[in-house]
Formats: C-alpha cells, structure tokens, sequence
C-alpha cells in the first residue's frame, strides 16, 4: 500500500484557478503530446481488453497486436469458472464488509483522544502508531503465522482481519487525528456545558463533523485491503478461503498457455476496481494530495 | 452507554485510554508483538515447524555476509529504490506541470495517469507477465512490428533483463501518486510570485528553479519519504512475477526472507532478514514519522 499522508484537509484537489502562468494559446500542442502519453499508458489495460474479447485462435494465428477479426465472450466464461472468481470474489468482499468499518472506527476512537482528550503520554503513543507506517509486514509474518496456527485460525478469511486492522491502524489514526484536531474547541465545549460525556461527544459531533475524513480514510483502507497479498498468501490455503490476489495468482499459473481465457480472468480481477475508483477518484485523490497541502 | 459528567476535565485522567483502547490493543497483539517476537526469533535456529530451536545469538546475522543471495537482493533492493523513486518522481512532476496548464481534458487524463496505482500489485503482475510473454507477448510482438527483432527477449528469464522488466510496472503503477501531490501543490503556489517574477525578467526555466521547486518543497519531501519508505517493503509484485528468478537474479530482501521462511524452513535465519530490512525502513522513514507527529500550529 502506498497511500499514506498525512491529511487535515480531506477535501478533494479542485481543480482551480492554475497557479501556473496562462500562456494564452499553445494548449493544444501540449494537450495532444500529453493524450498520447496517456493513450500509451493505458494501452496495457487496452489490450487486455481487446485480447479478452476474440478467440483464443484468432489470437495465435493473427498475433497480439492484431484487429480481433472474430469477437467472444466465451472467455470470461472460462476465466470465471476455472479462476473460481465467485469463490475469490466473496472472500474479498466479506474481509472488505467486516474488516473496513471496523477499523475506521476504532482508528477514529484513538484518533479522538490523541486530538481532543487529556491524554497522558500522548505524543509517544502517536510516535509509536505513526511508526507502524514504516514497519513492513515481512517482520510480522512469521509470529502471527504462528499465532493463527495456535488459535486454528489460519486458512480462514476471518483470520486475517486481526493482521490486517492492525496494519492499517497507523495511516487512519494519523489522517483522522489530525482532522480531528481542526474541529473546533468551542463546539465541545458547549457539548460539555449541556452534560454531554466523551463518549456522546464522539458519536454525535466528532464523527458527522469528519464525514470527509471518514469517507477518504474508509475508501484507501478499502482499496489497501481489497489488494493485499502478504498475508493473505501465508495464512489461506485451501482454494475456499482465497481472496482476490492469491486467487489471481494461482489463475496465473493454470491459465499460461491460454492467453485470451488469462487477458479475461485479469480483467475480471481488476475491473471492478477501475469502475470503483472511477467512482470515487475524487476522496481517493483527496486523501492521498490533502498532505501535500500543508506547511 | 454514554458517559455523562458535569465537570469533566477535573478526574478520570484514565477515560481517554478507554478510546484508546481497542486501536491500541490490536496494533500492540497484532504488529508490535509479532515484530518483538521476530526480533527473538532472528536468534535462534528455529526451522518454523519444530517445537524445539536453539538460541544461536548473532549467528544469522553473521550468515547474511556470506550469503551470496543477500547481496544480490541488498543491490537489487537499492537499484529497486533508486529507480522507483526517481522515474515515478520526475514523470509525476513533468506531468503535473503539463495538466496544471492549458490542457484540455485534464479529469480523464489524470484518471488514466492514476489507475494502475489502485489495482491490486497481483493483478499488475499478471498484465506485465502477459505483455512480456517471449512468444504471444505484446512488446516482442511490437518490436517485430516495427522493424526490430533483433531486440525480442525472454524479459522475464534471463538475468541481464528479469530485473528492469519488473521495475518497469512498478514505475507504471507508481507515477500516479508524485504526480497527484505535485498537481495540489502546484495549485497552492501564489500566482503573483510567478507575475512578480517576470516582471524581473526571469525566464520559463528561471522561474521552474526559483519558484516551482521551492513551491513544491514539502510535496517533495512526502513523495521521497513515503516512496523510499514503500521501496524497502517490495515482494508482491517481485513473487507475483519471477519468484525471484531466473536463478536469484530478481531476489529482493522480501523474498529471500520469504523463501527462506516457507521454503527452505530456515525460519530463524528468514527473520534475521526481516529485522534488517525492518530497521533500514524505520531508520529511513523516522524523520517522517517525526514531522507528522509534531505539534501543529492549531
């Protein structure tokens, strides 16, 4: 995961006035030289897609960068069958349901009381959080590989969610926190005047003031834990219990000769992604530039 | 279960821990135990599947001199670096300044720029294994389309290219990101500095060296920290598409660790790897870490 900065606004990049000097003409030199770049750098993507769509045959015979002379979707049928996608899929989605607001919300919980509660020791508990950022899973695996095997919970979807909320924790506490801090001391204040108790406050002033926040930080722990392989390739083995990544790779391997069933088993792992970030690219993108803004 | 209090900031000094917690709690049982019982680990002889291990004190430490592999891997992990950071970050910050002018259609083409950054490292891997292919390939295939043959390859097995050809995604993948945060900081540059400066005189390039770069220095320090950083902690999308090979020709510092752990149960000696790369990564992001955790002007 890449994903981390530190984050007071949450508010999406506005595309704004350019900083830059109007140059008054010109664009449309610049404009066409950068579409073909971008036409380049989607061109993987592209071929993909052309490659999914026309028998495997028509691709041998006529080769990859070819015109599709014939068109099928008789590939994804074979790709989502033998990839055992419905498996994959259910996994990855059930991790995402349970373990995504889950960690959002306890991140939120630790980030209200290092922002807006006396708390003691607070700047080495931020320090040792804000750490976890550096710290690679590689360190981890070995021990809590052991620990899933002592509970019985590896090879199971479940299992992963500890791992995985712990590993996320130090991103959401440090892009919440510091939202949280820009609130407004007066509001709580006045909460507490009217006999309103920390825990009141939280829920019904911190949390609808930081909806922003919430929604960056829930949507890039979506997209870290939707990606992640580590340790979801340690700890699952038996093929009901993959998720996406792991799955995908197993397909890899059984799909090398295939070349159109392998161009439609990746665009099923990977356009549901696109369409959502396409979606949502607005609080992907603010969360991850809301940093750079910052003194 | 709301907890009501009339005066609140006089007692219960212990209620902010109550938030604290369940975050805490996870992070401490779930990453800090598991990095201090790796740190244990790394010295003894453990095989990752017998009860029993002696303890071998900086043995697998010393080991990683001698080990050929970890040396491979130590240069692969900083060529890795190196040319992650520096390619993502220059083509990040020449696009950036490209859409942050008179460009037409500038959503969709930072969308595009973007997208291989949000797809899982597997699924990149497996496109970039696909386009490599030595006979259905698309860039052999585009080399002999235009003329030039002779260049055709095995990429992804030979030594002389397996590496390149497995940073080249990672590049792909990861210019999306400097070229988002140069983008938002291009637009907090003032505009006057740059009417201010051409009413000095100063020309295009003066005016990129003396008031872009200054402009973009914090968005520079985030995109260096947060890619070396991220560099250090590579292994899908090495796994993902050689495994290491051919030979150890792509082994980084996460593979071999992993290889050594699953595959050749030499458990002890894997987490000594780990605790290396551990460390180089918190010794290269601690001043990040620092900057984030100061106190900011409310």
């Amino acid at each position: 995961m890449t994903s981390v900065v530190s984050a007071p606004k949450t508010t999406a990049v506005a595309p704004a006035e350019p900083a830059q000097p109007a140059k008054g003409k010109g664009g449309l030199g610049l404009t066409i030289v950068v579409t073909v770049v971008a036409l380049f750098w989607i061109s993987p993507l592209a071929l993909l897609l052309v490659t999914a769509i026309r028998p495997l045959s028509d691709f041998v015979g006529n080769g990859p960068l070819s015109w599709p002379s014939a068109f099928t979707w008789q590939n994804f049928a074979d790709a989502w069958d033998i990839g055992n996608f419905a498996t994959t899929y259910g996994n990855s989605a059930l991790l995402l349901i349970l373990k995504v607001p889950l960690g959002v919300l306890i991140s939120a919980m630790l980030g209200f009381a290092l922002a807006k509660l006396r708390m003691k020791f607070r700047r080495t508990v931020m320090f040792s959080v804000f750490l976890g950022l550096t710290i690679p899973i590689y360190i981890a695996i070995v021990p809590v590989f052991i620990m899933m095997r002592t509970a019985g919970a590896t090879d199971s979807v479940i299992g992963l969610i500890g791992p995985y909320l712990a590993f996320g924790i130090p991103f959401e506490v440090l892009v919440l926190q510091s939202f949280f801090r820009q609130l407004p001391n007066e509001i709580f204040e006045a909460a507490r005047v009217d006999g309103a108790g920390d825990w009141r406050i939280f829920w019904r002033i911190v949390l609808p003031l930081s909806a922003p926040a919430l929604v960056t930080v829930t949507i890039l722990d979506a997209v870290a834990t939707w990606n992640e392989f580590l340790f979801a390739l340690i700890l699952l083995n038996s093929d009901a219990n993959k998720t996406l990544p792991v799955g995908l790779l197993n397909f890899q391997g059984q799909f090398s000769s295939n070349n159109t069933g392998l161009a439609a088993g990746i665009l099923i792992a990977v356009v549901p992604i696109l369409i959502a970030y396409t979606l949502l690219q607005r609080w992907i993108v603010g969360g991850l530039t809301a940093g750079a803004t910052k003194g | 279960m709301a907890i009501l209090r009339a005066h609140p900031a006089r007692r219960g000094r212990w209620r902010p821990w109550l938030f604290a917690l369940p975050a805490l709690g996870v992070y401490v049982v779930f990453l800090v135990y598991p990095a201090v019982s790796s740190l244990w680990f790394s010295f003894t002889d453990w095989d990752g599947l017998s009860p029993a291990y002696n303890i071998v004190g900086l043995d697998n430490y010393a080991r990683m001199f001698s080990d050929p592999v970890v040396l491979t891997a130590a240069r692969n992990n900083l060529i890795w670096s190196l040319v992650t950071i520096v390619f993502p970050v220059t083509i990040g910050l020449a696009l950036a300044m490209v859409l942050n002018g008179k460009v037409r259609g500038k959503p969709v083409l930072r969308l595009i720029f973007y997208a291989p950054g949000v797809l899982p490292l597997v699924s990149i891997a497996s496109i970039w294994g696909w386009l490599y292919n030595p006979q259905y390939g698309a860039i052999n295939s585009f080399l002999s389309l235009v003329g030039l043959d002779d260049l055709a390859q095995p990429w992804l097995g030979q030594d002389s290219t397996a590496l390149w050809a497995v940073m080249v995604p990672a590049v792909w993948l990861r210019t999306g990101f400097p070229m988002l945060l140069y983008l938002a900081a291009l637009q907090g540059i003032p505009s006057e500095l740059y009417e201010a400066a051409r009413v000095d005189g100063a020309s295009r390039w003066h005016q990129f060296w003396h008031v872009t770069m200054p402009g973009l220095r914090s968005a520079h320090y985030i995109v260096l920290a947060l890619s070396l950083i991220d560099s250090f902690k590579v292994f899908d999308m090495v796994y993902a598409m050689t495994y290491g090979g051919p030979g150890t020709a792509t082994q980084v510092m996460g593979t071999w660790m992993y290889a050594n752990v699953f595959q050749y149960y030499q458990a002890g000696y894997g987490t000594a790897i780990a605790v290396v790369i551990t460390v180089v990564a918190i010794a290269v992001g601690i001043p990040y870490v620092l900057s984030q955790t100061r106190e900011r002007a409310a």
